[in-house]
C-alpha cells in the first residue's frame, strides 16, 4: 500500500513538473479577421503524416503553435502524428473524415510522388487545398574538387554516358530527391532512363558525397548552403525560378540561367478533407495569411531558412493541377509510374 | 517424434520458409537495379530451409529440464489466454471508446483476473494511471492519444 | 584548442539561469525518456516549440539536458521492465533486467547512471580534443565500410546465445526476414506489405523489442505471479556499490568510452552497434562468460558506457561537418536551427562561443544527470515492489501506449501482440531473442549498404577490396567467428587430456 502511494506521489510530481514547463494554453479573445460566417467550435486536428521530428512534423508544430499563441485561431491546434507509407497512412486517415471542418494536414510534393509510385490510392484531388505556406528549392551539389563546374558540364557528361555519374539522394527511386534531378537533366536533354541513382539511408547522402563515394547529391537548399559557404561543395544549380536573395545563396546559379528550362518548388501547405465547407476554407486561408504577417513567424521562418510562398486555396489548386500533370508525364516516361 | 519438439518446429519453419520464398518470387522486377530487391529475401528463404533441415536432423530428445520449462499448468494457460484476448479487445476498442475509457476498463479487469484482491487499490490505480498518462501525452506533450467517445 | 572560448562556454553555461535550464532539461528528458515509446528524438521534438524566442545558449543547455536525460530514462525501462525503448539500450537489458529481478534494481540503475556519466563525460573530453581530426572518419565510411561493420556486428550472434547455435542462427535469419518487410529503399519496391500502407516503412524497432522482450517477459511474470515480489523488499532501492564493484566497472568504462565514441562518430547505427559490440567484447574478455546474462556488473557497465559515449560521438559530424548522423542528431539540428545556430564546417571558426557553449552544456547536462538521478533511483527501483498482478497490467499498458505513440495506429498494436506471442513461444522452445533483434536492427542497413556499393561500382565486387578499412573489418569479422571456435576446440582437447590424466592417476 505504501508503495502504491509512492508511485502516485511520483506521478503527481511529474504532472506538476510537466505542467510547469509544458505550453500553457492561451485563452485569447475571439478570433479576428474571419469575414466568413464560419468559426471553429472545437479543437482543430492538424495531422502530420509522419513521426515527430521530421520536416512535416516540425513545420506543422511550428505553425500550429504560432496560430495558437498569436491568438489567430481561438481553439486548440492539436498536432496528430499519423506516420507510415511516406504519408499514405495519414492521407487515408484524413480521407475518412470527409466534410469535417476541424481537420487539416500538412503536405509537400510527395503528395504527387507517392500516389504516382502506386503507394497510395489518394492524391491531391481527394483533398481541399487550404493554403500554400512556404517554399524550398532543390539543389544539385558536387564535391569542391569535382571536375564538374556547372550544370552544363554535368549535363554534357550525362548526355555522352548516362552511367558516367552516380547520383545520391535521401529517398527511394521515384521519390522527390530522385525525380527532381531527373526532371532537371531531362530538360537539359539527357536520356534519363539509365541514370545511376543510389538511395542513402538516414540522411547519409552528404557524407557519401563528401567521402567521394558518389559524384552528385540531389538535396534541398538548406542542406547545401552551409557546406557551400565552407567551400566543401559546389552548388551546380538550384531549381528556383530566379536567383535567391541572401548571403551565400545569392551565389547559387539557377537552372534557367544555365540554359536548362526547368524549375521545381518544394512547397509546403495545408489541406483539409474532401467537401470542406467553403466558409471554413476561407477562414483558414485568412488565418494562414495573418499568421505569416506576424513578427514571430518571420523569426521562425528565417531560422529554419524557409521562404514565404503564400497561395490561397484557389491559386494553390491551380498550381497543384499543373504540377501534377508535369510530374505524371515525367514518371511515365522514366517507367516508374504505377 | 513425440519427444523431439524441435522436429515439429523444424517442419513449421520449413513451411514458413516456403511461403516466404513464394512471396519473394512474386516481387516485381525493377528495371535499373544491379542487385534487385528480391535477392536477399530469396537467399534468406533458402538459408532458412537449410537451417530447418539441420535442426530436424540434429534434434535431440528433450531433457527433463527443458520439458519442465515448457509445461504450463492448465490454470495458468487459461490466464495467459485471457490476458491475450483482453489485450486484443483493448486494441480493438482503443480508437472506438478512446484511450481513457479503454485503459481504465483494462486496468480494472486484468489485475482482478490475475488474482489481485485489493479492489480499492485497483480502482485508484486504473483511474489515476490512465488519467495521468492521457493528460500528459495529449495536453502536455502534444502527442494526441485517441479521444474516442469521451468529450475530452 | 582555444581555452578562453572554453572558459567562456562554461561561464555562459554556469550562470544561475542556465543552471536552472540544465536542471529542467535533465528532469524533463528523464521523465519523457521513461515514458513508453518516447526516446530522445521525440523528447527533443517536443521541446523545440518551447524554445522559440529563448536565448540560444539557454536553449542549447536545455536541449543537451533533455537529450542526455532521455537517453538515461530509456535505460531505466530497459532495466526495470525489460522494455528497451531505444535500440541503444537493448544490450543493457541483457544483464540489467536479471540484476533488477534479483532484488538489486537500485544497484543496477546506479551502475547504469555512473557508467553513463563516465562514458558521457570521457567522450565529451574526446570531442573537445579530437573532434576536428576524427571528423573525416565520418565521411571515409561509405557503403562498403558500413557493410563490413554490420557484418562484424552480426558475427556477435554466436556469442549472444548460450544454447544451441543452430537455434541462434534460425532466430537471426527470421529477424532478417522481418527486416525485409517494407518499401525497399534502392528500388522503391514494396516487399511483403500485402498492399498495406502501414507496412511500407517497415516494422518499427520498438514493436519488435517490446514484443519479444517486454511482453514475453510479462508472460513469464504471469506464470510466476504468486511468488513474492522480491525477497528483500527493503533492499530494492539500495544503490550502494562496494569498492570492488566500482573497481570492476573501471575496465569496461575505460575501454568502451573509447569504442563507443569512435563508433558514435560514424553516421548510422552508432549507439546500437556500439552497445552490442561493447557487451560482446566484454563477455569475451571475461574470465567467466557464463555469468553474463545473469546480472553481471560489467554486462551493464559496458553497453551503458558505450551508448552514452556514442551519443557524444554523434555530435562530431553534426558540429564539425553539419551532417546529422542519426535520427536524434537530425532533430537536434532542427532544434539548433530554431535558436539561430547553424552547425557546420564553419561553426568552430565563425561562432567558437556557440561551439564551446554546446560542449560546456554537454558537460553540465551530464553532471546534472548524475546529481539528479542518483537520489531518484531508490524511488524508481520501488516500481518493482508494486504487487505483481498490478505491475503486469501496467507493463502491458505501458507497451501498448509506447507503440501507439510511435505508430499512432492500432494495426501496429496487433503486430505488437503477435511479437509478444512469438517471444513467449521462442522462450518456451529455447530460441534466443537477442540474435533475432540484433539481426533485425543490422539487417536493413547491411543490405542497403551492400546494394549501394554494387550500384556505384556497376556490379563489380572488387569495390569491397579497395578500402583498407573495409578489409580490416572483414578480417576482424573472420577472427571473431573463428577464434572462439578454435580456442573452444583446444580448450576441449585440453580438458579431455586433463580428464584422461586424472583418470589415469585415479
Amino acid at each position: 500500500m505504501k508503495n502504491i502511494r509512492l508511485i502516485f506521489l511520483l506521478m503527481g510530481a511529474f504532472m506538476l513538473f510537466l505542467a510547469g514547463c509544458g505550453n500553457t494554453q492561451e485563452s485569447g479573445e475571439a478570433a479576428s479577421g474571419a469575414e466568413g460566417s464560419w468559426q471553429p467550435e472545437k479543437p482543430i486536428e492538424v495531422v502530420a503524416p509522419a513521426g515527430p521530428g521530421g520536416g512535416w512534423d516540425t513545420t506543422a508544430r511550428a505553425i500550429a503553435k504560432l496560430l495558437e499563441s498569436e491568438n489567430i485561431i481561438d481553439q486548440r491546434m492539436a498536432v496528430v502524428n499519423k506516420p507510415g507509407g511516406g504519408g499514405a497512412v495519414g492521407w487515408a486517415y484524413v480521407n475518412g473524415k470527409a466534410g469535417d471542418n476541424h481537420t487539416m494536414f500538412i503536405a509537400s510534393p510527395p503528395l504527387h510522388f507517392v500516389p504516382l509510385n502506386g503507394q497510395s490510392d489518394l492524391d491531391y484531388q481527394d483533398f481541399t487545398p487550404l493554403s500554400a505556406v512556404i517554399a524550398d528549392y532543390a539543389a544539385f551539389i558536387v564535391k569542391a574538387d569535382s571536375p564538374y563546374n556547372s550544370m552544363t558540364d554535368l549535363v554534357e557528361a550525362l548526355k555522352k554516358d548516362p552511367q558516367a555519374v552516380s547520383v545520391v539522394g535521401d529517398s527511394a527511386p521515384g521519390s522527390m530527391d530522385h525525380m527532381q534531378f531527373v526532371k532537371a537533366v531531362k530538360a537539359g536533354g539527357v536520356d534519363v532512363k539509365n541514370l545511376k541513382y543510389v538511395s542513402a539511408q538516414d540522411g547519409g547522402g552528404m557524407s557519401m558525397l563528401l567521402g567521394g563515394k558518389v559524384d552528385v547529391y540531389s538535396t534541398g537548399l538548406a542542406e547545401a548552403t552551409e557546406q557551400a559557404r565552407a567551400g566543401k561543395v559546389k552548388v551546380l544549380a538550384i531549381t528556383a525560378p530566379e536567383r535567391l536573395e541572401g548571403e551565400t545563396i545569392s551565389e547559387f546559379p539557377t537552372l534557367k540561367e544555365q540554359g536548362i528550362d526547368d524549375e521545381f518548388v518544394v512547397w509546403r501547405g495545408f489541406f483539409g478533407p474532401k467537401d470542406m465547407d467553403p466558409a471554413a476554407v476561407k477562414y483558414y486561408e485568412d488565418a494562414f495569411k495573418q499568421m505569416m504577417e506576424t513578427e514571430q513567424w518571420k523569426e521562425v521562418r528565417d531560422n529554419f531558412g524557409w521562404t514565404d510562398n503564400y497561395m490561397n486555396s484557389e491559386e494553390f489548386a491551380v498550381f497543384l493541377e499543373e504540377e501534377h500533370k508535369e510530374i505524371e508525364a515525367l514518371m511515365e516516361e522514366v517507367g516508374l509510374k504505377q | 517424434m513425440a519427444n523431439k519438439p524441435s522436429r515439429w518446429i523444424a517442419l513449421l519453419l520449413l513451411a514458413i520458409a516456403g511461403v516466404y520464398l513464394v512471396l519473394a518470387y512474386q516481387l516485381p522486377e525493377f528495371p535499373y537495379a544491379i542487385i534487385d530487391s528480391d535477392v536477399l529475401p530469396k537467399g534468406l528463404g533458402f538459408l532458412l530451409i537449410i537451417l530447418s533441415v539441420v535442426l530436424f536432423a540434429t534434434a535431440k530428445e528433450e531433457t527433463a529440464e527443458e520439458k519442465e520449462k515448457r509445461t504450463i499448468p492448465k490454470n495458468d494457460l487459461v490466464i495467459l489466454l485471457i490476458t491475450a484476448v483482453a489485450i486484443f479487445i483493448y486494441i480493438s476498442l482503443l480508437e472506438v471508446l478512446g484511450f481513457l475509457l479503454t485503459t481504465i476498463l483494462f486496468l480494472l479487469f486484468l489485475p482482478t483476473v490475475l488474482g489481485y484482491r485489493k479492489y480499492g487499490v485497483t480502482v485508484a490505480v486504473a483511474f489515476i494511471f490512465s488519467g495521468v498518462m492521457y493528460y500528459s501525452f495529449t495536453y502536455l506533450l502534444n502527442i494526441t492519444l485517441p479521444q474516442g467517445i469521451m468529450p475530452f | 584548442m582555444d581555452f578562453s572560448s572554453i572558459l567562456y562556454g562554461f561561464q555562459v553555461a554556469l550562470s544561475p539561469g542556465n543552471l536552472i535550464f540544465a536542471f529542467i532539461g535533465v528532469l524533463a528528458g528523464t521523465v519523457i525518456g521513461m515514458l513508453p515509446g518516447l526516446g530522445p528524438i521525440s523528447a527533443i521534438a517536443i521541446m523545440i516549440p518551447l524554445s522559440y524566442g529563448m536565448d540560444p545558449a539557454s536553449a542549447l543547455i536545455l536541449m543537451a539536458g533533455v537529450y542526455y536525460g532521455a537517453v538515461f530514462g530509456g535505460s531505466t525501462s530497459s532495466i526495470l521492465l525489460n522494455a528497451p525503448g531505444v535500440s541503444g539500450t537493448v544490450a543493457t537489458s541483457f544483464d540489467g533486467y536479471p540484476m533488477a529481478q534479483q532484488g538489486k534494481a537500485g544497484k543496477a540503475l546506479a551502475i547504469a547512471a555512473i557508467s553513463s556519466f563516465a562514458g558521457g563525460t570521457i567522450s565529451v573530453v574526446f570531442l573537445m580534443l579530437v573532434a576536428p581530426f576524427v571528423a573525416d572518419l565520418a565521411v571515409t565510411f561509405g557503403p562498403t565500410e558500413y557493410f563490413a561493420l554490420m557484418l562484424l556486428g552480426l558475427t556477435a550472434i554466436s556469442s549472444l546465445s548460450d544454447g544451441s547455435t543452430i537455434k541462434a542462427m534460425i532466430a537471426a535469419v527470421v529477424g532478417l526476414m522481418i527486416a525485409t518487410v517494407g518499401m525497399d529503399q534502392q528500388t522503391g519496391t514494396s516487399r511483403f506489405t500485402f498492399g498495406n500502407p502501414s507496412l511500407l516503412e517497415g516494422i518499427d524497432f520498438l514493436i519488435v523489442a517490446l514484443g519479444l522482450f517486454a511482453l514475453a517477459e510479462v508472460c513469464q511474470l504471469i506464470l510466476r505471479r504468486k511468488e513474492k515480489e522480491s525477497k528483500k523488499k527493503s533492499d530494492v532501492g539500495n544503490l550502494k556499490l562496494s569498492k570492488g564493484e566500482l573497481k570492476e566497472m573501471g575496465g569496461p568504462i575505460s575501454r568502451h568510452s573509447v569504442l563507443g565514441f569512435i563508433l558514435g562518430v560514424l553516421p548510422g547505427a552508432g549507439a546500437t552497434i556500439a552497445s552490442f559490440l561493447s557487451y560482446i567484447s566484454e563477455k569475451r574478455l571475461s574470465k567467466d562468460p557464463s555469468s553474463f546474462g545473469k546480472g553481471n556488473i560489467k554486462g551493464i557497465a559496458a553497453p551503458e558506457t558505450s551508448n552514452n559515449a556514442a551519443t557524444s560521438g554523434a555530435f562530431v559530424p553534426l558540429l564539425t561537418l553539419g551532417i546529422p548522423g542519426s535520427g536524434t542528431t537530425a532533430v537536434l539540428l532542427g532544434a539548433l536551427l530554431v535558436v539561430g545556430v547553424q552547425p557546420g564546417p564553419l561553426m568552430l571558426q565563425d561562432h567558437p562561443d556557440v561551439f564551446w557553449g554546446v560542449i560546456a552544456s554537454m558537460y553540465i547536462g551530464n553532471l546534472f544527470l548524475l546529481i539528479l538521478n542518483l537520489p531518484l533511483i531508490p524511488f524508481l527501483a520501488k516500481i518493482l515492489a508494486i504487487p505483481r498482478q498490478l505491475l503486469i497490467s501496467l507493463i502491458i499498458v505501458f507497451c501498448l501506449i509506447g507503440v501507439y505513440a510511435v505508430s499512432f495506429s492500432t494495426f501496429h498494436l496487433y503486430i505488437l501482440l503477435g511479437f509478444g506471442v512469438l517471444g513467449f513461444l521462442m522462450r518456451m522452445f529455447s530460441f534466443p531473442a537477442a540474435p533475432f533483434i540484433l539481426a533485425f536492427i543490422l539487417g536493413g542497413m547491411m543490405e542497403q549498404s551492400f546494394r549501394q556499393a554494387m550500384t556505384i561500382s556497376n556490379g563489380s565486387y572488387n569495390v569491397f577490396f579497395q578500402s583498407n578499412i573495409t578489409i580490416a573489418l572483414f578480417i576482424v569479422s573472420l577472427l571473431s567467428i573463428f577464434v572462439p571456435i578454435i580456442s573452444g576446440y583446444f580448450k576441449k582437447k585440453a580438458e579431455a587430456n586433463e580428464d584422461e590424466r586424472k583418470g589415469r592417476t585415479a
